[in-house]
């Protein structure tokens, strides 16, 4: 086995690289950065994510319930009404600001001058991360509950339900199941666009290989390790999901 | 104005947007009645039946249920409609569950029944109509008749006053339309008021106690069983009866 391993170091590029190996991740404990990197890019997309999901919800439920009822809400008049219009036109702009506008952009106005007095970094980005997240989940299950058959709203009202209870009890069980791959796929594209944070001074997954790098001189090895992190997670995240929409769909038969 | 009516709709009116569905149907519905709504296709039976539980807002008139006027604003509509069951032409049964939960959820939610009362009940029901052996079945492993079936036992497990069927047997294969009619007609020998928008001729005339012919949006002509299949007044209820008998 020594043998084996003192044959390999004689062939030249096989030693270079574990030399490279050394000098990049432990040399100086170098690979802590990379591990405290990871950990606030997981923290950041976790939050991010949570906080994307509970806007994406309200927003999604005003803005069904306002295209469904416009008409009968209107006719019924009262207070609800005005309420439900004002918070479709709120949820309309933001919408239209969040997804006309560079998510870098917004972590910059976040962190430069809406949050300019916090010094938590990770703060201000679970914020701004989860504040753009938001309007493209809420797109996500607004369409998802657009998808589901009008008779099922129908029966669940005919029973006596109220709005609230057929969203609860009939229609989003249905629509998470149907949305489930995109809110996924919502996830991965949010884990990696947190790679913009290092823009603040964030020390997140990317940054922290950009500071290898800066500091050995020697681009290739952390840079690579980056991206076989992020593709590990996303893959190991991948595969959780596809457990989850099996079982989910084994209460179909 | 304690009457027997248990529904009573005066001018009722629905218009989407410029064109007029109902344009006045003031009629009566007595308690243990049964009432079949016939008539052609876009002549306003469905939406009419749709507007007695409010599931589509009359433009104009008024619907008393139960001596209760429900189009007035701030009624309680959640409340009436425990007490209307609705079957619809596509069953509209919950797929993520099972028929037995489809058939307990209103009960245990609604009327805070007990898992073991509501269930009880439910198992009773099903047994009724056939399905007991189903129960833990989901929707999607049933036939069109025992999904209609389903969807009947479901409204009757809210111990509704008022059964609103809306067309229940056009959705079905021929050889499936028998097996609900039958749970129907039981269901009338039961003296439930019943109010039914259908095709099924047969049905109108063996189970109906009163016919309502509507045509272009009012009641054209209404009679029992026997004066409107045998001697139509109106010549619109005459072309249209000579078209489907």
């Amino acid at each position: 086995m020594l043998k084996l391993f003192a044959k390999l170091t004689d062939v030249k590029w096989i030693a270079d690289l574990m030399s490279e190996f050394k000098l990049n991740f432990i040399d100086g404990d170098r690979w802590q950065w990379l591990v405290d990197g990871l950990l606030n890019t997981l923290l950041i997309t976790l939050f991010a994510t949570l906080i994307g999901i509970a806007i994406g919800i309200c927003i999604a439920v005003v803005r069904s319930t306002y295209d469904k009822n416009e008409e009968s809400l209107k006719k019924r008049g009262g207070a609800g009404y005005v309420i439900l219009k004002i918070a479709n036109s709120v949820c309309n702009v933001y919408l239209t600001v969040i997804r006309g506008t560079p998510v870098v952009v917004q972590l910059l106005i976040w962190y430069f001058i809406i949050m300019a007095s916090s010094t938590n970094g990770v703060l201000v980005a679970i914020i701004a991360f989860g504040i753009n997240s938001g309007a493209y989940v809420a797109e996500i299950f607004r369409g998802g509950i657009m998808s589901i058959d009008n008779g099922q709203f129908e029966a669940g009202r005919s029973l006596g339900f109220n709005y609230l209870q057929t969203m609860i009890y009939i229609i989003a069980p249905q629509m998470i199941k149907a949305v489930l791959p995109t809110l996924c796929n919502e996830f991965i594209v949010l884990l990696k666009e947190t790679s913009i944070a290092g823009y603040v001074g964030i020390m997140d997954l990317t940054k922290a290989g950009d500071l290898i790098r800066g500091r050995t001189f020697s681009a290739f090895m952390p840079l690579i390790a980056v991206a076989v992190i992020y593709l590990v997670i996303v893959m190991i995240f991948t595969y959780l999901v596809r457990l989850l929409e099996r079982r989910l769909r084994r209460s179909e038969h | 104005m304690s009457t027997d009516a248990i529904i009573k709709t005066l001018g009722l009116v629905k218009n989407f947007g410029e064109v007029k569905v109902l344009k006045g149907i003031t009629t009566d519905i007595k308690k243990g009645e049964v009432v079949v709504v016939i008539g052609p296709s876009g002549c306003g039976k469905s939406t009419f039946l749709r507007c007695l539980n409010m599931l589509e807002l009359p433009t104009d008139g008024k619907i008393v249920f139960e001596d209760a006027d429900i189009t007035e604003k701030g009624a309680n509509l959640n409340v009436h409609r425990q007490k209307m069951g609705m079957v619809f032409q596509q069953f509209n049964l919950f797929p993520h569950m099972t028929i037995l939960r489809n058939m307990t959820i209103a009960p245990m939610k609604l009327l805070g029944r007990s898992k073991e009362e509501a269930e009880s009940r439910a198992m009773e029901l099903l047994a009724k109509v056939g399905l007991a052996d189903r129960a833990a079945s989901y929707p999607s492993q049933l036939s069109g008749g025992q999904k209609q079936r389903v969807a009947i036992v479901r409204a009757l497990a809210m111990d509704p006053d008022v059964m609103l069927f809306d067309e229940p047997t056009s959705a079905l294969d021929p050889e499936m339309v028998g097996e609900v009619l039958e749970v129907m007609k039981d269901l009338a020998k039961s003296g439930m008021t019943m109010i039914v928008v259908t095709h099924e001729m047969g049905f109108a005339r063996e189970v109906a106690d009163r016919v309502l012919f509507f045509d272009d949006g009012i009641i054209a002509e209404e009679g029992t069983p026997e004066e409107m299949f045998t001697s139509p007044k109106t010549q619109r209820a005459k072309d249209f009866l000579g078209k489907v008998l």
